[in-house]
């Protein structure tokens, strides 16, 4: 085959158009990926130019020597849970108040979804201004409000500073749950909305048998990238608490980024991300092999 | 009265007027079809009797009760849509059911109504699927066993046979003929096909631009358009149409703006000199003696029972239906006749029928 006829064939083409993408796929992805799982075996402080293989020598000292792995592991499990519920839940409330004819809905949708477009160190810089036991925008309005007795010390409180830091989260990310169950909402058909009107169905029914059904693959999507930015969760935590207090919002990201980047032991850190992988993957993996079947069953 | 009876209705949609006052009156247990081109009015007519348009004037009464301001499951209808609009998680008789289930009644109540309508449009080895596992045809009659479970007063159906293929609509248009041979309940169709309209209906209320043309049976309507719209929409292939003026009261010739003479049996009073519109089907031209009209044969469409040929007069094309087998080439000069005892009169100005 000459050079000329090559070109023309469409596999020749495909991959001449695919490299560019997978080349950076493959160095700033695939590498460092595999690159992690290599380094959770070895020993190594960062600059040492000889890596040294320990085995699972990492993994079992996270496990069993390591009390603040587990205080992690129980944070990203309690952020995790509140991050499949909350942000799809406000999302698709808001998605559906300004799917509504509302004066000014575009103007609203816009403001919904700006917190998404502001990097996470700023919305945590923000938030712990308006956290300020002292100055801060809630405890000035409990304060007009008569309601001294409800401050608290948002983020200095080990009791409460894993939910304060949740609240800024879901206020970041809540917009785009939001956009994705908008776009979601304009594929509801309207004739099945009307036919469902005549069979007498109110706006409840509607929306259970109308809506929600229309928006099943939506949800899919909501919830898998709300699993997935939840266990990924680092620099608002980083911004506003930094892990604490007492580790009270320590979570694996973080962990993983303070053995590798402030205690360099890389080998720890890369094991923790492994285990975060792995709690990803086996989270994420059987639901979309359950909605798949599940949507083959439908078609 | 019972039926349906739609006065003076109107509809805006801000401001646009869409339709002008409109009035039909439907009786009970009559297949009236709603039909005009696209923009005419008809489907918006339509949803303003379900209740999924609000109507901007006038009143619409089913059985006998005004029902602008009632919600649409409380104005005893049921409706059939063009793209089905069926539940895709529910089986075929969930779908037939839910207006029911809604409504509260006993799951026994539900199966047995929901098993006569199934018998009835031989739904009942279907049941069990769900809307991605039927055809186009098996979802178009789970949409109509849907509205048969309701028993309402009136069946709407908004194009229900525009999405199937073109041998599956005719089966489906003698079906719903006789289901509603069978029910006899009141249903208002729209449609934009005119063979639909003219072999399904008992009453045709033909719609354009958001007003009624004429209102009739299909017969009445084909044999008498009262005007030159009216008298080409309806007719397949549609109406040929000549313009001249009447010479001769006596002995009546329509002398054509293009030269030709076609000699006429009657014409319309006081018709002399005005400027006419002649109608005539393509079925009502035939051979003509030496006395005929020149004209020249173009394209010949043979469909197996009679053969379409489109011909020339004077430059002006006409469909010339032949129900005999001929012997005709392209280019060959013939001379046609009209047979003047069916043709139309109009007025060129008014557009209105004269009758002679």
């Amino acid at each position: 085959m000459s050079l000329r006829q090559s070109t023309h064939d469409p596999r020749v083409q495909a991959l001449v158009l695919l490299v560019p993408a997978l080349a950076i796929y493959a160095v700033f992805a695939l590498y460092p990926m595999i690159n992690v799982v290599i380094l959770s075996f070895q020993k190594w402080n960062g600059l040492d130019p000889n890596r040294q293989f320990v085995g699972v020598a990492n993994y079992t000292a996270i496990f069993t020597r390591d009390p603040v792995f587990w205080v992690a592991f129980r944070n990203t499990v309690i952020w995790t849970v509140m991050s499949l519920i909350f942000p799809p839940v406000v999302g698709l409330l808001l998605a559906l108040s300004l799917n509504q004819k509302i004066f000014g809905r575009n103007g609203l949708r816009a403001i919904f979804y700006l917190p998404v477009i502001i990097a996470p160190i700023a919305v945590a810089t923000m938030w712990k201004w308006m956290y300020d036991p002292f100055f801060g925008l809630f405890s000035q309005l409990l304060t007009s409000w008569g309601m001294q007795g409800w401050i608290k010390d948002w983020l200095g409180s080990k009791d409460i500073a894993l939910y304060s830091v949740f609240v800024a989260y879901l206020w970041q990310t809540v917009g785009f749950s939001m956009v994705l169950f908008l776009a979601g909402l304009q594929n509801v058909p309207q004739t099945l909305v009307e036919a469902a009107r005549i069979d007498g169905a109110g706006r409840w029914a509607v929306f259970k048998h109308v809506t929600l059904p229309a928006l099943r693959p939506t949800i899919t999507i909501v919830l898998v990238l709300s699993i997935i930015s939840s266990l990924k969760a680092f620099d608002i935590v980083y911004g506003l608490t930094g892990g604490g207090p007492a580790q009270s919002t320590q979570m694996l990201a973080l962990w993983a980024f303070t053995q590798a980047m402030q205690i360099f032991d890389f080998g720890r850190g890369a094991a923790i991300s492994v285990v975060l992988l792995l709690i990803t993957m086996a989270v994420v993996v059987p639901y979309l092999r359950w909605t798949q079947r599940h949507e083959e069953v439908e078609a | 009265m019972s039926g349906l009876s739609i006065g003076n209705v109107k509809k805006s949609f801000g401001a646009v007027d869409v339709i002008h006052g409109v009035d039909v009156e439907i009786a009970d247990g009559e297949f009236a079809i709603l039909v005009g081109p696209s923009g005419c009015g008809k489907s918006t007519l339509l949803r303003m009797i379900a209740g999924l348009e609000d109507i901007t004037g006038g009143q619409i009464r089913i059985n006998g009760r005004v029902v602008n301001d009632l919600q649409p499951k409380d104005r005893d209808i049921a409706m059939v849509f063009q793209n089905y609009a069926l539940y895709s998680q529910m089986t075929a008789s969930q779908n037939m059911g839910f207006a029911l289930e809604l409504a509260g009644a006993k799951r026994p109540e539900i199966d047995k109504k929901v098993g006569e309508a199934a018998a009835i449009l031989g739904l009942q080895p279907l049941l069990d699927r769900k809307p991605a596992q039927l055809s186009g045809g098996q979802r178009q009659r789970v949409a109509m066993g849907r509205a048969i479970v309701r028993d309402p007063k009136v069946f709407l159906f908004d194009e229900p046979l525009s999405n199937l293929d073109a041998k599956l609509r005719v089966k489906m248009r003698a079906e719903i003929k006789a289901l509603h041979q069978r029910l006899k309940t009141t249903i208002v169709y729209v449609t934009h096909d005119q063979i639909e309209a003219m072999t399904m209906a008992d009453k045709i209320v033909v719609l354009h631009g958001g007003r009624v043309e004429q209102i009739g049976s299909p017969l009445e309507l084909y044999d008498k358009p009262r005007n030159i719209f009216v008298a080409g929409f309806l007719g397949s292939p549609a109406m040929n149409f000549l313009e001249g003026t009447i010479e001769d009261a006596a002995n009546p010739v329509l002398a054509m703006t293009s030269g030709s003479r076609v000699k006429l049996s009657r014409a319309p009073a006081n018709s002399v000199n005005r400027p006419l519109t002649l109608g005539i089907r393509p079925e009502d031209i035939a051979f003509g003696g030496e006395s005929g009209v020149d004209a020249v044969v173009k394209v010949i469409e043979p469909t197996g029972s009679e053969t379409h040929v489109a011909v020339e007069i004077d430059g002006k094309e006409l469909t010339w239906v032949v129900r005999e087998r001929v012997e005709l080439a392209p280019e060959q000069r013939v001379k046609l006749s009209f047979e003047t005892s069916k043709v139309h009169f109009f007025d060129q100005q008014t557009q209105q029928r004269l009758d002679a």
